[in-house]
């Protein structure tokens, strides 16, 4: 985009990375995330969230692939477009050798519709006084400090590198009201990753789950929570002979009860269980989170 | 944004400027009243010959400690930045990052400057009220070539911290090391006169260290 608004804010296409010359991290990777939406990349530990945050910020040379922010290649975002978005990188880090009141200062000079009040209105709610060095700081208070600078900044596009990280329930929730707030209000887009799941059902409006090496799935997460579903029913046949039944995805079992989960309705599963020859009983679609979904994209293991 | 810029770097090495100064002036005093001491036993006639005849400059005393600021402003500097990868937060600042890389290390060496020139005023100002000018600039020159060895020594300490390789940190580190040795290498007064203008090419050259580990980060290449 896009100084218009009329493409996507973060577009990828095709990018393949590698850890040095070895294991695949993803190949041919790409999505786009539109403006105005919360997208959510969801993955294991290691299946390359971070990378491609890394990369997205310019602070890693793509092996193959481009990728675009407001119509800009990253590997040479221009300081106009830097100052379009805000970054939150995994653990809250920020200059943990100022004080509230100097990194305010310090951050202000360079956004020219910085919003002093947005950020002094988090730190009351925090009874910390602007000469109390960040350093000082609980983990939980320090998130606040850079939500505090995020809403201040007032970029067009926030992205969030684990946001979750070291965060208690309360902060974790407080983060998460006070982030979805903003960006709904302001038409805000932001791209994030968190390794806590359940937090991100509440915030986000799509998600990318990745797996080793490739996309899983790119939805509204409402949709997947329709479409994708998981299914129980009571079984006397192995897990293995479940594994081959088309059309599902990461079959268990514990016992007789038996779990698979899949894209296709109620009915398309049962046939498939039906021409491979499985017996079952008391067959039903239970309920799920987004974290159940996760989980039964990308199994336990 | 450049005031902005230079303020989080004087934040950052402002404690370890103050303790340098302290020190550096410590020190300076130090060889001062040593100098001052052997005038009353002997007289500065006396001084004055050992100056001219042994090539005693009387500041030996000070010799490492140009080196010992320079890598204490350059760790102080740089090291927060690289803890936690920082960095990262300084390089998304909405500002070239040729300009933010320069302000930083100007900050630093604006800093090692004023300690320097402290210690060269405090050395200086008391010579000349003992020595002809001549024999005070022999001094002074004498000092420059370890001032050399701390602006060196800063510019690497810099390049090292915001490396992101162990390899290359190695390299930069016995670099350094084979740079600030030469500065030391001949104890004789004013040994290094021919060689000011090239070392203070080499001091500009330095500069471009941090400028490379800088865009080594930006690819990725960290351990």
């Amino acid at each position: 985009m896009d100084k218009n608004n009329d493409g996507p804010v973060i577009s990828v296409r095709n990018l393949t990375q590698r850890y040095g010359r070895g294991r695949v991290i993803y190949s041919d990777l790409s999505f786009e995330v539109p403006r105005g939406r919360i997208l959510g990349l969801l993955g294991k530990n290691g299946t390359g969230k971070t990378t491609t945050i890394n990369i997205l910020m310019g602070y890693l040379r793509p092996q193959k692939g481009e990728c675009r922010i407001f119509g800009e290649d990253i590997t040479a975002l221009s300081p106009a477009t830097r100052a379009r978005i805000a970054l939150l990188i995994e653990g809250h880090v920020q200059y943990s050798f100022m004080t509230i009141g100097q990194i305010e200062r310090f951050y202000s000079a360079f956004y020219p519709g910085w919003r002093r009040e947005a950020y002094y209105e988090l730190m009351r709610k925090l009874h910390v006084s602007p000469g109390q060095k960040i350093s000082s700081m609980s983990c939980g208070q320090r998130s606040q400090v850079a939500l505090g600078l995020i809403l201040a900044q007032n970029a067009d596009l926030l992205v969030l590198d684990d946001f979750s990280l070291g965060l208690d329930p309360g902060y974790r929730r407080l983060f998460i009201d006070y982030l979805r707030e903003f960006a709904k209000a302001e038409d805000k887009t932001v791209f994030m990753t968190s390794h806590i799941i359940q937090d991100l059902e509440r915030l986000i409006d799509d998600c990318i789950v990745l797996d080793y090496g490739k996309i899983l799935t790119q939805m509204p997460v409402d949709r997947l929570l329709r479409d994708f579903g998981r299914y129980t029913f009571t079984t006397q046949a192995e897990a293995s002979a479940l594994a081959s039944v088309g059309g599902v995805v990461n079959p268990g079992k514990i016992k007789d009860e038996a779990e698979v989960y899949s894209f296709s309705p109620a009915a398309e599963v049962e046939a498939a269980l039906r021409s491979h020859g499985i017996a079952y009983g008391d067959f039903r679609r239970t309920p799920m989170s987004l974290e159940d979904a996760f989980i039964g994209l990308t199994g336990k293991y | 944004m450049d005031k902005a810029i230079i303020m989080k770097e004087w934040l950052k090495t402002r404690l370890v400027f103050f303790a340098c100064l302290a020190v550096t002036l410590a020190v300076g005093g130090y060889a001062v009243i040593m100098m001052n001491r052997l005038i009353q036993l002997k007289g500065v006639e006396h001084l004055w010959l050992i100056m001219l005849l042994k090539d005693n400059s009387f500041v030996d005393v000070l010799k490492y400690l140009p080196l010992a600021v320079g890598i204490a402003v350059g760790v102080a500097q740089m090291a927060p930045e690289m803890a936690q990868k920082r960095l990262k937060l300084t390089l998304h600042l909405p500002c070239g990052h040729g300009r933010l890389v320069g302000l930083m290390l100007a900050t630093g060496l604006v800093e090692l400057g004023a300690v320097f020139a402290a210690q060269t005023a405090v050395i200086a100002v008391w010579d000349f009220t003992i020595l002809p000018p001549e024999l005070v600039g022999r001094v002074v020159l004498t000092m420059l070539p370890w001032y050399f060895a701390g602006f060196a020594g800063y510019l690497f300490v810099s390049a090292i911290c915001l490396e992101g390789t162990r390899s290359r940190r190695v390299m930069l580190g016995l670099l350094g090391v084979a740079v600030a040795m030469a500065c030391f290498l001949q104890p004789a007064m004013e040994a290094y006169n021919g060689m000011i203008p090239f070392m203070l090419i080499l001091t500009v050259g330095l500069l471009s260290l941090s400028y490379g580990s800088i865009a080594r980060f930006r690819e990725g290449r960290q351990d």
